[in-house]
C-alpha cells in the first residue's frame, strides 16, 4: 500500500447500516420535538443528536475515520474550538448591538 | 552528483524527504480545507440564529406537521443521496466506470429532488405572506431573514452540488476526470449532508407547531 492509499474502507452493505442509523436519528429528533421540551432543552437535545450524526457522518460516510489520524486532529479539534468561540462571543455582539444583557 | 544532491549532503532526495504527514492527495486536502472553512460560514449563521431564537419573546411557531412531513422526506432524500454517492465513490475506486456514473446520476436526481422539495416549501411560505423581514404571524420579522437566509444558503449548496457531480460524471464517463475528482465531489456533497442535519432540527424542528 502507498502512503497516498486510505486504510482499508468497509463495503457497501456497512454503509447501508449507517444510512439507516442515521435516518434513525433523524425520526428520534422528530418524536422528541413533540414531547412538550422547553425551547431551550429542545434545542440542547436537538444539538447532541445533531452533533451525533454530524461525527458518524463525518466519521464513515466522509471516511474520516480511513485516513490517517493526523488529518482528523489537524482538522477537527480547530474547528471545534473556533465554532466554541463564536458561541462564546456572538452573545456579546449581539449584546452590544442592542445595548442590552443576554438574554434580550 | 546533482547540484542539489550535493546541498542534501549526498544522500538523495528519497533518503532525507519525510513521508507526507497527511497521505491524501491534494485535491483531497484541497476539498477538506474547503469544507473547514464552509463549516465555519454555516456555524457563523447558525449560532446567530440560535441567539435570536432562543432571546426572542415573540418568534413563534409556524410550522405545521405537513412542514415538518416534508422536511422528513428531504432528509430522506438527501441522506439516500449520500448512499448513492458512496456508491459511487466505491465503484470508481474498484475501477467500475460505468456503475459510478450511474450511481452519480441517482446523486444528482436525488439532489434536484430535495431542491424541488425545498423551493416547493419556500412557494407556499411566500404564498403565506412570510418575506425576508415580514411576518405574517405577526411575530419576530427575523424569523423570514432567518429562515431564507439560512435556508437560501444550504439551497444553493445543494445547487452547486448538483451540478458539480453532473459535471464529473460526464468527465468520469468521458475519461478526462479521474476516480480522485469523483471522491473529492463526494466529500462535498457529504458535507451539504451534514449541514442539513443541523439546518433541519434548528429551523424546522425548534419552529414546529407543538
Amino acid at each position: 500500500m502507498t502512503v497516498m492509499e486510505s486504510n482499508r474502507e468497509p463495503g457497501m452493505k456497512f454503509y447501508v447500516g449507517v444510512w439507516i442509523g442515521l435516518l434513525i436519528i433523524a425520526g428520534v429528533e422528530v418524536l422528541l420535538t413533540y414531547q412538550g421540551f422547553s425551547t431551550g432543552t429542545l434545542l440542547a437535545v436537538l444539538l447532541i443528536l445533531a452533533v451525533c450524526e454530524a461525527g458518524i457522518a463525518l466519521m464513515y460516510f466522509m471516511h474520516l475515520k480511513y485516513e490517517r489520524s493526523t488529518l482528523f486532529w489537524s482538522l477537527i479539534p480547530v474547528t471545534i474550538f473556533v465554532l466554541l468561540l463564536m458561541d462564546h462571543f456572538w452573545a456579546d455582539a449581539l449584546r452590544l448591538t442592542r445595548l442590552r444583557v443576554w438574554p434580550f | 552528483m546533482s547540484e542539489s544532491e550535493v546541498a542534501l549532503g549526498g544522500a538523495g532526495h528519497a533518503a532525507v524527504m519525510e513521508e507526507p504527514a497527511y497521505a491524501v492527495p491534494p485535491k483531497k486536502l484541497t476539498i477538506w480545507l474547503f469544507i473547514i472553512s464552509d463549516a465555519v460560514s454555516f456555524g457563523t449563521v447558525l449560532f446567530v440564529y440560535g441567539y435570536l431564537r432562543v432571546g426572542s419573546t415573540n418568534w413563534g411557531t409556524p410550522f405545521k406537521f405537513s412542514s415538518i412531513l416534508n422536511g422528513m422526506i428531504m432528509t430522506f432524500v438527501l441522506l439516500t443521496s449520500s448512499l448513492t454517492m458512496l456508491g459511487a465513490v466505491l465503484a470508481a475506486k474498484a475501477g467500475r466506470k460505468s456503475s459510478s456514473v450511474k450511481w452519480m446520476g441517482l446523486t444528482a436526481l436525488l439532489g434536484a429532488i430535495f431542491a424541488a422539495l425545498h423551493l416547493r416549501e419556500w412557494s407556499h411560505m411566500i404564498a403565506e405572506g412570510w418575506r425576508l423581514f415580514q411576518n405574517p404571524t405577526g411575530g419576530s420579522v427575523e424569523f423570514g431573514a432567518a429562515f431564507f437566509s439560512i435556508t437560501g444558503l444550504h439551497l444553493l449548496h445543494v445547487t452547486c452540488g448538483v451540478i458539480a457531480i453532473i459535471v464529473v460524471a460526464t468527465g468520469f464517463n468521458r475519461g478526462r476526470l479521474t476516480e480522485g475528482h469523483v471522491e473529492t465531489t463526494g466529500l462535498y456533497w457529504h458535507f451539504v449532508d451534514l449541514v442539513w442535519m443541523f439546518v433541519f432540527p434548528l429551523m424546522y424542528l425548534m419552529n414546529a407547531a407543538r
